[in-house]
């Protein structure tokens, strides 16, 4: 009962219910009567929004969150690994997705023959220093969320962004997305999530450029590495460069 | 904000524009305050494609019961029409 939404379509509900024929048949009144019937429509409407909310307070879910990261964090710094992470599609991997964080900096060509097996250290390609080590991130657990994988273009990508970022996660305004060669810019305006860890997000990236790294990856179906990076907390914008790698 | 206290705000001040406007305009019929308001909420409804979806799911079934009250007036006029 503590869903702030529910309590608010009870009240106007109620409130609708009682004032309609009040107004209708003793006031005599149609302004009020349709002010009355108005409300019930509000009502019911913040009624069914409150479905949305979650089972679980958002400090269970930030406390899980703070876990994941935290662990992660722990294992890159006690590796050493300051190198960003590079997202891949799941059919590079048997069907999971997951970002690899390379031991060795530098372009090093990926082998599409051989799928990811699903260890922490894994090759992804054939030189012999081509080896990672493979994390879920928040970005591939977004994945999941989507009804249908998106298509390849831009337009699509944005689409499946603005669906995860805007209406499933509720931590950004608006997304707009630009295609330059290899790169992929991502403009996102409201961001409400600001990233604290710094050892973590400088290999994953923070979670709103995580999300739309692992995205751009599943719709292309190529490997997306985080090549740029830049918040601005004033203007609560991030402008995310990816890079697709073939 | 959130989107969802968005939408709120966006109907609450959609029906005040929609019966202020009547209101003044003389309109003494309520079934036409209804569906001016229905028309309004639809129109903005829809709009929201990206919400989440149970909150999704559950207004596509609010939005059936008020299309149907719009659909009872309809057939209501239409019987005051042809009726000898």
């Amino acid at each position: 009962m503590s869903n702030p939404y529910r309590i608010l379509g009870l009240v106007l509900c109620l409130a609708g219910a009682v004032l309609t024929p009040l107004f209708y048949f003793l006031v005599g009144s149609q302004p009020l009567t349709a002010v009355s019937i108005s409300s019930i429509m509000l009502g019911f409407t913040s009624l069914a929004i409150s479905n949305a909310r979650p089972y679980i307070s958002p400090e269970a879910c930030q406390m899980l969150l703070a876990t994941g990261t935290e662990n992660i964090a722990a294992l890159l710094e006690e590796l050493g690994l300051r190198n960003r992470a590079v997202y891949l599609p799941s059919s590079m991997q048997n069907g999971f997705m997951r970002a690899i964080i390379p031991f060795v900096e530098g372009d090093i060509p990926f082998d599409s023959q051989h799928k990811l097996p699903r260890r922490l250290i894994v090759r992804y390609g054939k030189n012999s220093d081509s080896v990672a080590i493979a994390v879920t991130t928040p970005g591939n657990v977004c994945v999941k969320m989507l009804d249908t994988i998106p298509g390849p273009t831009a337009s699509d990508i944005e689409s499946a962004l603005t669906y995860i970022l805007t209406g499933m996660l509720d931590i950004a305004d608006s997304i707009s997305m630009k295609e330059t060669g290899s790169n992929i810019e991502v403009e996102v305006r409201g961001v409400k999530m600001h990233e604290d860890n710094a050892w973590y997000y400088q290999c994953i990236g923070s979670p709103v450029a995580s999300i739309a790294a692992a995205i751009t990856s599943e719709a292309l179906g190529k490997p997306v590495q985080i090549k740029e990076e830049n918040s601005s907390k004033a203007d609560k914008r991030e402008r995310i460069v990816l890079e697709v790698k073939d | 904000m959130r989107i969802y206290n968005r939408l709120i705000i966006y109907l609450a001040l959609a029906f005040s524009v929609v019966n202020s406007v009547l209101a003044f305009a003389g309109q003494r019929d309520v079934q036409v305050y209804f569906i001016l308001d229905l028309m309004a909420y639809l129109i903005i409804t829809l709009l929201y494609v990206y919400l989440n979806p149970r909150a999704r799911g559950a207004l596509t079934a609010v939005n059936a019961v008020f299309f149907t009250g719009f659909g009872v007036i309809v057939v209501l006029k239409i019987i005051n029409i042809i009726k000898p």
